[in-house]
Formats: C-alpha cells, sequence, structure tokens
C-alpha cells in the first residue's frame, strides 16, 4: 500500500474526531483500516486521546460556588447602592448641558459686553467663551475616569499573585 | 410512520429545542441587565463545573483557576447588560473568563496564551489532587487517568484551551472561534496539533 494512502488515512481519521467526515470517506476509512495494523492503531490511539479527554474528572473545590455567590451578591448590593448617586450624575450633566445650549446666545452676549469694557481682543473673548462650554464637560470625563481607576484598583488583587 | 413523517417530526423536533434556546438566552440576557440575584446564582450553579475546568486547563494552576473562577462571575455581574442573547451564553461566559486570563498574563509581562505555546515556558498542568475518586477512576485504571494528565501536561496551554472547548464541552469550531476571537481555520489547526501533541505524549500502553 502506498504511503500517500495511509497518510489520506490518518487525515480522514482525525478528521472525523475534530470536524466529522463524510459516509463515502467513514467507509473508505474502515476499510483501509480493517486491512491496515499501523493506521488501526493510529486510530485506536487517537480515540484513546479522544476518550481520555471527554473522561477527565476534575473535582469542584469545596465551597468556591458558595463562595462566588457571596462575593457576587455583595457586589451586586454595592452597584444597586451606587445606582441611584450615578443617575444623579447623569441627570445633573444632561440638566446642566441644556442649560448651557439654552444659554449660550445670552453668555456670548455677556461675554461680547465684557470684552467692551476691558477692550480685550475677540480671541480672547472666544476662548473663554470655548472654555465656559468645555470645562463642565472635562469635569465629567474626570469624574469617569476617577471612577473607572477605582473599579480597576478593585480588581487588582489578582494581580497580586 | 414513515421515513419522510420522521424527518418531519425531527426538524420540528430541532426547531422546538432551539426557540427553547433561544427564549431561555433571552431570559438570561433579561435577568443578566436586571442583575437578578437568583438568576445569577442558578448561573453559577449550573456552569461551575464546566468553568472551573475550562479555566484550570488554561491556567495550569488550582488557586489561579479558583480566582479567576470568582472574578469571571464577578464581571458577568458588572458587564452583563452586554451579552444580548443571539449566542449561547457559555460562550460569552467562557470568553470573558479567556479575557481576565489574558489581561493577567499581559500583566506578567506576556502577550497572550499564544506565548505558553512551548511547553516547558508554559505551567506544567496542576490537575486537582483531591480525596474524592473521580466518575472516571470507575472506569479507567488510577494508572490511566494519571498517564492522561501527565500527558496534557506536556501540552501547550493554547492546544489544552481548544482541546477541551472541543472534547470536553463539545463545542462546534465556529463556537470555538467565537470564545478565542480567531479564526475557524487556526482552531482547527490547533486543534489538530493538539491531538497530535496528546497522541505523541500519551504513554505505549493507551490505546
Amino acid at each position: 500500500m502506498s504511503e500517500e494512502l495511509h497518510q489520506r488515512a490518518r487525515r480522514l481519521i482525525e478528521k472525523e474526531r475534530v470536524e466529522g467526515i463524510s459516509a463515502a470517506d467513514q467507509d473508505w476509512a474502515a476499510s483501509h483500516i480493517s486491512e491496515c495494523a499501523t493506521c488501526a492503531a493510529f486510530a485506536r490511539k487517537t480515540d484513546a486521546a479522544v476518550r481520555g479527554l471527554r473522561g477527565m474528572a476534575i473535582p469542584f473545590p469545596k465551597d468556591l460556588a458558595s463562595r462566588t455567590q457571596f462575593r457576587v451578591q455583595l457586589r451586586a448590593q454595592e452597584l444597586r447602592e451606587r445606582e441611584p448617586g450615578r443617575r444623579w450624575m447623569w441627570a445633573a450633566c444632561a440638566m446642566s448641558w441644556a442649560l448651557g445650549l439654552a444659554s449660550a446666545p445670552y453668555v456670548w452676549e455677556i461675554f461680547q459686553w465684557i470684552g467692551e469694557k476691558t477692550g480685550a481682543p475677540k480671541l480672547v473673548l472666544q476662548l473663554g467663551f470655548g472654555l465656559w462650554w468645555t470645562i463642565p464637560a472635562l469635569l465629567v470625563a474626570a469624574v469617569v475616569m476617577m471612577e473607572s481607576t477605582r473599579r480597576d484598583q478593585e480588581s487588582s488583587w489578582m494581580r497580586g499573585q | 410512520m414513515s421515513a419522510s413523517t420522521l424527518t418531519l417530526v425531527a426538524e420540528r423536533a430541532i426547531y422546538l429545542s432551539s426557540v427553547q434556546d433561544t427564549e431561555d438566552r433571552k431570559a438570561i440576557a433579561r435577568g443578566l441587565r436586571e442583575r437578578d440575584p437568583e438568576l445569577l446564582d442558578f448561573l453559577i450553579e449550573t456552569y461551575k463545573f464546566r468553568l472551573f475546568r475550562y479555566l484550570l486547563y488554561i491556567t495550569a494552576n488550582k488557586e489561579r483557576a479558583e480566582d479567576f473562577f470568582q472574578e469571571t462571575w464577578i464581571r458577568v455581574l458588572e458587564r452583563g447588560h452586554q451579552y444580548d442573547g443571539k449566542s449561547k451564553f457559555e460562550g460569552w461566559l467562557f470568553a470573558i473568563a479567556r479575557h481576565l486570563v489574558i489581561d493577567w498574563q499581559r500583566q506578567k509581562k506576556m502577550q497572550s496564551l499564544d506565548s505558553l505555546m512551548e511547553p516547558e515556558q508554559g505551567a506544567p498542568l496542576e490537575l486537582v489532587n483531591e480525596s474524592e475518586p473521580s466518575p472516571l477512576s470507575q472506569v479507567l485504571s488510577q494508572e490511566q487517568e494519571t498517564a492522561m494528565q501527565s500527558s496534557l501536561g506536556q501540552i501547550a496551554a493554547i492546544y489544552r484551551e481548544v482541546l477541551v472547548l472541543r472534547f470536553q464541552e463539545e463545542m462546534r469550531i465556529e463556537e470555538i472561534a467565537a470564545v478565542m476571537s480567531t479564526p475557524a481555520s487556526t482552531v482547527k489547526s490547533r486543534l489538530y496539533r493538539g491531538l497530535e501533541a496528546l497522541r505523541t505524549a500519551l504513554p505505549e500502553g493507551i490505546a
């Protein structure tokens, strides 16, 4: 028997276990295995490997599930307690943004009035107006970043291993 | 009953089962969005063996697997709203666990699980060895089980991972690819290499 036939049989033996093969290929492989002791041994060893993997029993550590359930419940409670605060923060942000938008023309008029009184260049006025808009957004970004840093620190127990 | 009727009945059964699955997945997604404590307890209880086994295979260390087990469920609680119920829950769960392990590996100056390609670079597989007799030991001899554990310990973590997902979790190749965020072709090639490595590592007497 040629080496090519053996290689084909071995490819089919593995493929059958990994992804499955057609009925025709199954018949061909079975017929080859019945005539070839080496490929039959290959098939037996592949089956032993798969069977061994499927049969591997790993005992589950005692109390791990209950410890995990306890930790998850504690964290859930913590998140629930924090939820109203966060909702208020976002509501305040939304309100501030809406008021900022509505009052923009009046604010610009105030800036212009200050400019007329002080004689400040228009660029400075525009910069001031820009900051008037960006500072609240920057503050919110800082709060969100602080929140995320705090959350990272909470799970740093894992890195200490 | 004719063959065509049987086919129709089988197709109907498969359809009903998939509808059930979809309904279950939607219920899980809804419960996770609401952070339903009873659902979380139920999920931990349901998936505990499978998740722990997967973590043990990819971390090769019992204590670490226990830590990642807890952390995975905390993530499930925190990021539950991201599960849309369109895919299987276990795939999403394993993907979270996998990312946690990879993040930890990266923090230890490693790039990913791929850095455990060479068996000698990876930690040896420390499977749990507790006093309770495993169901397998009732079927196979203790010697064979030890041989299998030792053979698995000689295989790189990336191969152990696909082998456990395919042959223990019975996941389809596409599902494994989704868990690992890699193309199906990569999963297949790792499966073939893993199987070859395991076959080579198995002692002669095991067949």
